[in-house]
Formats: C-alpha cells, sequence, structure tokens
C-alpha cells in the first residue's frame, strides 16, 4: 500500500515538473509584457520600461527566472506579484482560495444532498413522471449557459425582489445566488449519473439473489445497489477538483466574488505571471491528489478494487 | 440651498459660456512655462462646503481590481479613483479641465522656462497630522528623479534639474531644459510625506498609502473594494459624506442593475451602451456625457509594403463609412475624428483640418492613382502584390468586434481585403509597435492628459507607443520642438503642424471619438454642471453631500 501510494507520488512529482515547464514557458513566450500593460497610456521611454523590467528580475534569461522561480516554489514561496506589489502571491492566493472553496463547497454539499437522492429515485421509479421530471429539469439545468443564469437570478432577486445583493460579499448573503448557480450545473450531471449507474446495478445478479433472499426492497436498494452505484459518482468528484477554477471563473466574474477564477483571469490578462504560475500549480497538485484519493477512496467503497 | 448658489457662480466662471476667459486661462496653463509669470485665479479652490448636510456613505463601482494605491501606480482609472482621494498635487487639472492651485497657494515661472518657483499653502495636514511642507515636495520629486527606484512616471521628471527649499513654504525646480508639459504632468504629481513614505519605502506604500487628501484609507481588499474615511483634519475642511467607497464589479450589466437597485451610487467605469443610454432618461439618475480622449482606430503597420503610399491610407479613411460605424455599432455615441485631439481640447484642435467624407469613388480614385488595379476575387495588386492585410482585434472584444467586420466590408467594396484575427491586449501593445502585426482596432489617447498636447510616444520616430511604425523627419522635429516651446502661441502653431502632416500622411485609420458616461444617483448633490472630463468628477467626492 505504502510503496503504492509512494510510485503514485513519484509520477505526480513528474507531472509536476512538466507542468511547470510548460507554464512558464507558455507565459514567458506568447508575447506581451506586464510592465507595458501596467503602465497603459502613460508617458514611457524604452529606457524607462527596462528599468522597471530589471527591478523586477525580468530581464535575466529565461532559465535563471524559471530556476529561481521553481527553488521559491519548493520552499512553498509563491513570489512577488508584479502588479499587487507588496502582497505574497501566497497571501492573494489564499484568500481568494477561501472564497472559492466556501462556494464550492457548499454548492458540492448541497448538489450531492439532492443529486444522489433524486437519481436513486429517478432509477428505481424509472419512466414514472418523477423520473421525466428529473431529466427534463436537469437536461436543461445543464443547457443553460451559467454566465445567463446568473444574470436572470440578478435581476429576479435583486432588482425585482429585492431580496439579495446584486453582486459581492456584504455577508452570507452573498453566496446564495452564486451557489444556486453552481448547483444548476452540476446537479444535472450528478443526478444523471447516479440515475444511470443505479439502473445499471439494478439489473446486476447479485440484487436479484439479493431479493430472492427475501431482503426487503429498500435494503436492496440502499445495501446492495448504492453502494455500487456510487463508485462513478466518486470518479468525477475526483476529476471535478480540477473543473473547480474554470467551473466558477465565470460565475466569481458576474457576481463579483473575489475569488481564484476572478484572481486567475485578471492575473492572465495582466500577464502576472507569478500568480498564474502559482495558481496553475496549485491546481495541478490538487489534481494529482485527487486523482491519488479517488483512487484509495475506491478501495474503501469496493473491496475488489483494494491494492496489496 | 445657499451652497448650489455658489457653485453656480463659480460655474458661470468657468463654464463653457465663457470660453475667451477658459482659452485665455487653458493656454496659459497648456503653455506651462508661459513667458510672464502667471497666477491663475482659482475659484474652485474653496472650502469644502458649507456643513449642512453632513454623513452617509457613498459607493460606487469599477471594472477592475485596485492593485496599488501608490499615485505611482494610479495610470489605471480605477487606481486613480481612489489615489485622488488620499492625496494632493501642487497644482491639479478639475474637472472642467482648468488647472486648480491645490497645495500650492502660487508659483511663478521665469521667462525662459527653467524656473519654477511654488509658494505652498500653509496649515496642510497629512493624515497622521504632521505638516506638509516643502521638505515633502522635495522629497517626492527626487524619489521620481532616482533611478534607482525605475518609478513608472520618472520620465515627467527627466528635465527637471534639482529641486530646493528656500524656507519651509517654498519650492523652487531648475530645469535643464524647458519642458512645456511641466505644470499638467510634473507639479501634477500627488505628493508623498517625506518622513513616513522615506520610513516604509514605496512597496509598503503602495498598500498603506497616507497623504493630504480629503479620505485617509480605512480597508483595501484588492479584488473586493477600496474604502476611505473623511479626513477630519482636511486643510479644505472635512468632507461632508463620512466615507467613499469603491467596488470591484466587472460585469457591465451588474454594474447598471446596482445602480438600479441603489447599491451603488455611480459606476466609475461606464455600462453598455443601451444601459447608458437608458440612464440618460431617467429622472432618478444624474449622467455625464463627456467627450474621451481616446481615440478609436486601426493603427496599421506603415512599413509594409501595401500600405505604405500614404495615398492607399487615405483611400481607407475615404473608404469607410464612420458614421455608419458610430450609428449601427455604438448607437450614435461618438463622434467622427478628425484630428489625434478631440474637438473639446480648444487650445489644440485645429478646426480647418482636411477631413475625409465617406466617398468611395475618391477612394477608388486614389488607389488607381498609386497603381492598385482590381484583380482576381475582388482585391487589388500591383506588381504580384495583393491589397491585404490582417487586423488583430482584441481577443474577446464585443463592442469593437463588429466595428472592424462593417470597416471590412467597406474597404472590401473598393478592393482591399482586411482578414480579421483576436490576440490578447497584452501581445497586442508588445508586437504592434514593433512591427511584428499588421493592423489592429482600440482606443488611445495620443494626447498626455485632458490639457498636454504632446504626442511623443505615439507618433515620433521609434516612439514606445508608435502602434504604425510610423517615421516623418519633420514631424519628429516638431514633436521635440513643441516640448521645449516656452510661448503658447508658438506653441498652437506647432501641434496644428503636427495635426496638418497627420490627417495628411494618415498613420492611423483614425474613426471617432466615444462619448464618456457617468451615471451617478440622484442621491449626491454638489456634482459638477457641465463637466469636461468625465473621470475628474470622482475628485470632487470631498465636496458631494447626501439628501
Amino acid at each position: 500500500m505504502q510503496r503504492y501510494i509512494a510510485v503514485r507520488l513519484m509520477q505526480g512529482a513528474l507531472v509536476m515538473f512538466l507542468v511547470s515547464v510548460a507554464t512558464f514557458g507558455m507565459l514567458h513566450l506568447i508575447p506581451g509584457d506586464p510592465i507595458s500593460l501596467m503602465i497603459g497610456e502613460a508617458r514611457i521611454s524604452q529606457e524607462q520600461i527596462d528599468l522597471i523590467r530589471a527591478k523586477w528580475g525580468l530581464d535575466r534569461p529565461l532559465h535563471q527566472q524559471y530556476l529561481s522561480w521553481v527553488g521559491n516554489m519548493v520552499r512553498g514561496e509563491f513570489g512577488q506579484s508584479v502588479v499587487r506589489v507588496g502582497i505574497p502571491v501566497r497571501t492573494m492566493i489564499g484568500e481568494a482560495a477561501q472564497v472559492t472553496i466556501t462556494l464550492n463547497l457548499i454548492a458540492f454539499l448541497i448538489s450531492m444532498a439532492l443529486a444522489i437522492p433524486a437519481g436513486i429515485m429517478a432509477a428505481v421509479r424509472r419512466y414514472s413522471t418523477f423520473d421525466y421530471l428529473i431529466m427534463v429539469s436537469t437536461t436543461i439545468g445543464v443547457a443553460l449557459p451559467n454566465f445567463w443564469v446568473g444574470l436572470m437570478l440578478i435581476v429576479i432577486f435583486s432588482l425585482l425582489l429585492r431580496w439579495l445583493p446584486p453582486y459581492g460579499l456584504p455577508g452570507w448573503q452573498g453566496y446564495v445566488l452564486p451557489v444556486v448557480v453552481v448547483v444548476s450545473s452540476q446537479l444535472a450531471l450528478l443526478a444523471r449519473l447516479m440515475r444511470s449507474s443505479t439502473l445499471d446495478n439494478l439489473g446486476e445478479d447479485f440484487v436479484r439473489t439479493a431479493r430472492a433472499k427475501g431482503v426487503a426492497e429498500s435494503g436492496v436498494v440502499v445495501r446492495h445497489v448504492v453502494r455500487n452505484a456510487l463508485l462513478p459518482i466518486v470518479t468525477v468528484i475526483g476529476y471535478r477538483l480540477a473543473f473547480i477554477l474554470s467551473g466558477t471563473i465565470i460565475v466569481e466574474t458576474v457576481f463579483a466574488l473575489p475569488g481564484l477564477g476572478q484572481l486567475f483571469i485578471e492575473s492572465v490578462n495582466r500577464v502576472d505571471y507569478q500568480v498564474v504560475q502559482a495558481i496553475v500549480m496549485i491546481l495541478s497538485v490538487l489534481v494529482v491528489l485527487g486523482n491519488l484519493v479517488t483512487d484509495l477512496v475506491y478501495g474503501l467503497i469496493d473491496p475488489r478494487i483494494r491494492i496489496r | 440651498m445657499s451652497r448650489e448658489i455658489d457653485l453656480d457662480k463659480i460655474l458661470r466662471d468657468l463654464s463653457p459660456t465663457t470660453r475667451r476667459d477658459f482659452l485665455k486661462q487653458a493656454a496659459l496653463l497648456g503653455a506651462g512655462a508661459a513667458a510672464i509669470p502667471t497666477l491663475i485665479r482659482n475659484p474652485m479652490v474653496v472650502q469644502a462646503a458649507p456643513s449642512t448636510k453632513r454623513g452617509g456613505n457613498v459607493r460606487v463601482m469599477g471594472h477592475q481590481e485596485v492593485t496599488s494605491l501608490s499615485p505611482d501606480d494610479d495610470a489605471p482609472s480605477v487606481h486613480w479613483v481612489m489615489t485622488t482621494q488620499l492625496h494632493n498635487a501642487l497644482v491639479e487639472g478639475n474637472e472642467y479641465n482648468v488647472v486648480e492651485r491645490v497645495l500650492a497657494e502660487n508659483y511663478t515661472v521665469s521667462r525662459d522656462g527653467l524656473q519654477y518657483a511654488f509658494k505652498l499653502r500653509r496649515g496642510v495636514k497629512f493624515h497622521d497630522g504632521s505638516e506638509f511642507t516643502a521638505d515633502d515636495v522635495k522629497y517626492t520629486y527626487e524619489w521620481y528623479m532616482n533611478p534607482a527606484n525605475a518609478a513608472n512616471g520618472a520620465l515627467n521628471f527627466k528635465s527637471v534639474d534639482k529641486v530646493e527649499t528656500p524656507d519651509k513654504y517654498s519650492v523652487a525646480v531648475k530645469m535643464k531644459e524647458p519642458f512645456a508639459p511641466f505644470l499638467l504632468n510634473t507639479a501634477s504629481t500627488y505628493i508623498f510625506s517625506a518622513k513616513y513614505h522615506g520610513r516604509i519605502g514605496e512597496k509598503a506604500y503602495k498598500s498603506a498609502p497616507m497623504g493630504t487628501g480629503p479620505f485617509k484609507l480605512r480597508d483595501w481588499r484588492p479584488a473586493e473594494f477600496t474604502i476611505v474615511d473623511a479626513f477630519d483634519g482636511h486643510f479644505r475642511g472635512r468632507p461632508n459624506i463620512d466615507q467613499f467607497r469603491q467596488d470591484v464589479v466587472p460585469e457591465a450589466s451588474v454594474r447598471a442593475i446596482a445602480l438600479r437597485t441603489g447599491t451603488s451610487d455611480s459606476a466609475t467605469w461606464p455600462l453598455l451602451v443601451e444601459d447608458n443610454l437608458a440612464f440618460e432618461t431617467n429622472a432618478n439618475y444624474v449622467v455625464f456625457r463627456t467627450p474621451s480622449t481616446g481615440l478609436n482606430h486601426f493603427p496599421i503597420n506603415n512599413k509594409l509594403p501595401q500600405l505604405s503610399d500614404k495615398r492607399v491610407r487615405q483611400a481607407m479613411m475615404h473608404a469607410i463609412d464612420r458614421q455608419r460605424l458610430i450609428d449601427d455599432v455604438f448607437r450614435g455615441t461618438a463622434i467622427i475624428a478628425d484630428s489625434i485631439y478631440t474637438p473639446a481640447m480648444r487650445t489644440w484642435y485645429d478646426r480647418g483640418l482636411k477631413k475625409y467624407p465617406y466617398d468611395q469613388t475618391r477612394a477608388r480614385a486614389l488607389l488607381e492613382e498609386a497603381g492598385w488595379r482590381m484583380g482576381p476575387g475582388n482585391v487589388r495588386v500591383r506588381e504580384g502584390q495583393r491589397l491585404s492585410f490582417t487586423c488583430a482585434v482584441i481577443t474577446g472584444d464585443r463592442a469593437r468586434r463588429p466595428e472592424a467586420e462593417l470597416a471590412q466590408q467597406d474597404l472590401a467594396q473598393v478592393g482591399i481585403e482586411m482578414r480579421i484575427v483576436e490576440r490578447p491586449v497584452a501581445t497586442i501593445l508588445e508586437q504592434l509597435p514593433k512591427g511584428q502585426l499588421e493592423a489592429s482596432l482600440f482606443n488611445w489617447t495620443y494626447n498626455s492628459g485632458a490639457l498636454e498636447p504632446d504626442p511623443q510616444s505615439t507618433l515620433k520616430t521609434g516612439g514606445v507607443r508608435n502602434f504604425a511604425n510610423y517615421s516623418n523627419p519633420k514631424m519628429d522635429e516638431l514633436l521635440d520642438r513643441g516640448l521645449r516651446e516656452t510661448d503658447v502661441k508658438q506653441r498652437q502653431k506647432t501641434y496644428q503642424e503636427v495635426q496638418r502632416i497627420f490627417v495628411e500622411d494618415v498613420p492611423v485609420i483614425y474613426v471617432m471619438y466615444w462619448d464618456w458616461f457617468n451615471v451617478f444617483s440622484k442621491r449626491i448633490k454638489g456634482l459638477p454642471v457641465k463637466p469636461e472630463d468625465g473621470f475628474a468628477i470622482y475628485r470632487n467626492a470631498y465636496k458631494w453631500w447626501i439628501e
């Protein structure tokens, strides 16, 4: 077991190295310069730009910049943003991550709490009105773009009803609408997945055996079917970690939430190397670890997959 | 009420109805080193307000993070909206495009433009209670001058030789050479506290600013909001409102909704055109429409063989129906550009410039004259070369992409092929001046500030922002001369000549100037009557009150 984890971690380290080279390379090779953007329309000369670039160490050869970045990162230092000067990148990401994690965690728990029972019910009562209702509403949820749903919710709940703030985080109220948007887009996927995998399992031999043994139908579903049906859901959750960011960029932008998604998109626009690099690296660590944990959880749920 | 009458009286002195007076003032200021020692009448420096209505908070919305609160980083407008609450300069341009004396009580300029003498206002306090003196001015200017600090604003201090402090309330600036934009671009630099900034350093200052401004920093979360509180010890009197706050709201339609719900009082960055127009007819809001100084244009690489002949570029000016672009894409909220300056820059704009009316027959004739004959696929050719180029619009630019597409159709009708691709802003700014892109479409301010005409960085050979790779020795010479000119009349002639060469050479396809909209909730009182600079309105938050 330990050996397995060690091997997987080493593979992960290799992935991280490749990601770091690719991220750094792409960011620095794509033409564009944070200094030039920062100065905007103000009066500037080339000498002046060179001086400022030197101040930030952007004039050093690329391999040197790469090595010092990796060196810092290994020590847990993400360096300094050239745009938000004086604030360590670690602090910036830490603050933004709180918002994004809160948003996603609430949305995730709600999605699971709704999707799993709904999926099971829909499968057990296949082709019932309930089943159709779930399938149609989830299809709509997945088909509507987050951007539009977000704006419509703001129009309804802020502009017309005046129940909730249109943007920002004045308190918990600020999370309500964004959570609804994220849930509406996740719910569809999870409920449909739960439904189909429950259906698959309902047709299995062990279900017939259990029923033949005289186990009550509720017991069959809960103890035998659901436990097996959860496997694909766990896989999806593991992979979804990677999409936390991409999934919330739009939501955070619409609702003006100071989360990772917004930080990421603003940093990309400003060519803020250190911040973009740090976020990409943290995400890739999450993906690597997420996959490892997913595999280990498999073992817990399904003893057949357990590793010796 | 009494205050409004006072304000009216002040405005009458400044409003465009007394244009002669205005021009006189602007001209003298624009000259910077005016020939005679000038004292500018300055009605706007008044006590903040008779404290009739005190209290309340004002909340406005920007579109981007405020990443630093240091004046050296305040090029992005959302930054400036905050730094201007916290700081003051010796002189400052106001919303009527008139320069106010703020920390300077008055000043004189020597005849040769080589010496400026400022008399400072007494009894001005920094937020920490310490007194503002000549040492602070000297410290600030020398900080910008020191190459080791690599300040963003260093270029404005390039011609300064030294800063002396004859006494506690006097500053003498000696110049290496005359620098016409001195007052507007240099003396308007916000002043640091020598003791405070010297102690904590610029890096720490960016998140902990402390100036003489009417508000002091309360809380700053770059991605969320910046909040400043009224400063009791402000030299013009404590502001009426207790708090001023700017939120970060990237989505334009959400800003519009927040204005409607009353969550916010104003948007420092414009809304969608439809929303702007809707608020304009809504009695619950005050909407200011001011001319933007940013020229909406297609910079094109003049070094490309197919675009190097000015007749081709002139033909493009005639071929594009610019009024249609304004009407169809921007709902008429723009004016046709016919110079690098807007007509609102009265001192510098030249009314008599050559115009390029929409005239495709003339465009075709110019192209024929230049030897371009209609070729296969309705694209003109000359000596085997096709009259074709690629325009890189900004990635995801929903506002200007349709503009490029309409222009593309117009150009195609006269036999010019313009392909459209998308590139990130950073890439365009980097590659265009190096000639690595063929053309683009964005807005850029060619002058340096509302009253200062200098377009060095964009039109001079090798300029950092010379997007067109334009080079004309005569232009270079004029631009150098314009910076050193001490007499405003001479300076006007110089920039007239600059504009004439510009419209003749057509280094860029200049299209329009957008109207700039600033929407305010009716709740806010003490707003200007007919401002000429939309951004500078926010500089006056210390004069506002809430009904």
